[in-house]
């Protein structure tokens, strides 16, 4: 614990003092704040089926979407429900991502997590995305999270969609439109 | 033509508009929040990746109630301190922490009445430190939380010892003054 006295002299004002004095005590009391989780997330009111997952799975299938078939896996008390591999495209070749998505919560949200490797921060610094697309355009913001130095994250996301109404998945640059991993079709 | 600088909307004012569906709201509250929710989530389950869960969930929660927010009923700091809460709680209760071993003694859980006010405190302080200026904040993340000296603060930061003190006293008077308005 600091000095208080250290921190602010001895030529304050009584009242001044008292009141620094209380939020040093408060600080102190505190500890740390915690580095906040990377992802920002988007919501929309409107609620999904339960069916619309169902859906989804086929539609994945379809496309030749690698699904890891997690059915029965557990994550913190949730099952999961299927993970899909994503590549990195030719702006960024040697990423990869496994999105975990996860059964239906009370909410009416899909909970997922998704695992990035080879994605080294650009120049700029901003954070990326995962979208939804339909129609090879850009649909529905699932989240943002950003990268450590090394090009690897793992973050919780979310996926407040139905998913029929979706044909893939695509993490761009915040602020751009081109894809850096995508799911293969 | 001079810069108007527009005063900096309230909490209570952005969950006004988050009921109305502004995304940028929610982005203006997050970033004021996230480090305040995380840490009382960290607080009540101890391991990060069920506590981040939890932040996630309590920030869903904030979206979908933020049309139950009376501003005449009170502070939106305490609003959200009161949803997440809960939120954190509900989470809890839907996946309890693993059963370790029971250790026989007194018990060392501590008195719900303190914990309850010491987490009010801790969000409260968490809440005000990102009010502080980014060339203020480091000294006071140093000092508190690293251990460092004054003098030793200047050398890492590579300004003046006076500049130190000056900006260390600075901080914790705009700190006391956001606690003082007990975060609007």
């Amino acid at each position: 614990m600091p000095d208080f006295d250290d921190l602010v002299g001895s030529d304050l004002d009584p009242a001044e003092r008292a009141r620094l004095e209380r939020v040093h005590e408060l600080l102190v009391a505190a500890g740390p704040p915690p580095e906040p989780p990377a992802v920002v997330l988007p919501f929309r009111s409107r609620r999904r089926r339960r069916g619309a997952l169902l859906a989804v799975a086929a539609a994945l299938a379809v496309a030749a979407f690698a699904i890891g078939a997690a059915v029965g896996n557990h994550s913190a008390g949730r099952s999961v429900d299927f993970v899909v591999s994503m590549n990195g495209t030719a702006s960024a070749p040697s990423a990869s991502a496994s999105l975990t998505v996860y059964e239906l919560d009370s909410a009416g949200n899909w909970p997922m997590r998704m695992d990035v490797a080879g994605l080294a921060p650009r120049s700029g610094r901003r954070p990326f995305e995962l979208w939804l697309t339909r129609n090879g355009r850009l649909a529905a913001l699932c989240g943002s999270f950003v990268t450590n130095t090394g090009g690897t994250a793992n973050v919780p996301l979310n996926a407040p969609y139905r998913f029929d109404e979706y044909d893939g998945w695509v993490v761009v640059e915040e602020g751009t439109k081109t894809p850096l991993l995508a799911t293969s079709i | 033509m001079p810069v108007v600088e527009l005063p900096e909307a309230t909490d209570g004012q952005l969950i006004v508009r988050i009921a109305g569906g502004d995304r940028r709201a929610f982005d203006e509250l997050y970033g004021r929040y996230a480090r305040a929710v995380l840490g009382l989530a960290l607080r009540r389950l101890g391991d990060r990746g069920r506590a981040e869960d939890a932040t996630q969930e309590a920030f869903v929660a904030i979206w979908r109630s933020a049309r139950t927010y009376d501003p005449t009923r009170g502070r939106g700091g305490a609003w959200l301190y009161a949803v997440a809460r809960n939120a954190i709680t509900d989470g809890l209760r839907r996946t309890p922490e693993p059963v370790g071993e029971l250790v026989d003694g007194p018990g060392r859980e501590p008195d719900p009445a303190d914990e309850a006010e010491s987490s009010w405190s801790a969000w409260r302080v968490h809440r005000a430190l990102e009010v502080l200026p980014s060339h203020e904040r480091p000294v006071i993340e140093l000092a508190y939380w690293k251990g460092l000296s004054q003098s030793e603060i200047a050398d890492r930061l590579q300004i003046p010892l006076g500049t130190v003190k000056t900006r260390t006293r600075s901080a914790l008077s705009r700190l006391a003054d956001a606690l003082d308005g007990e975060l609007r």
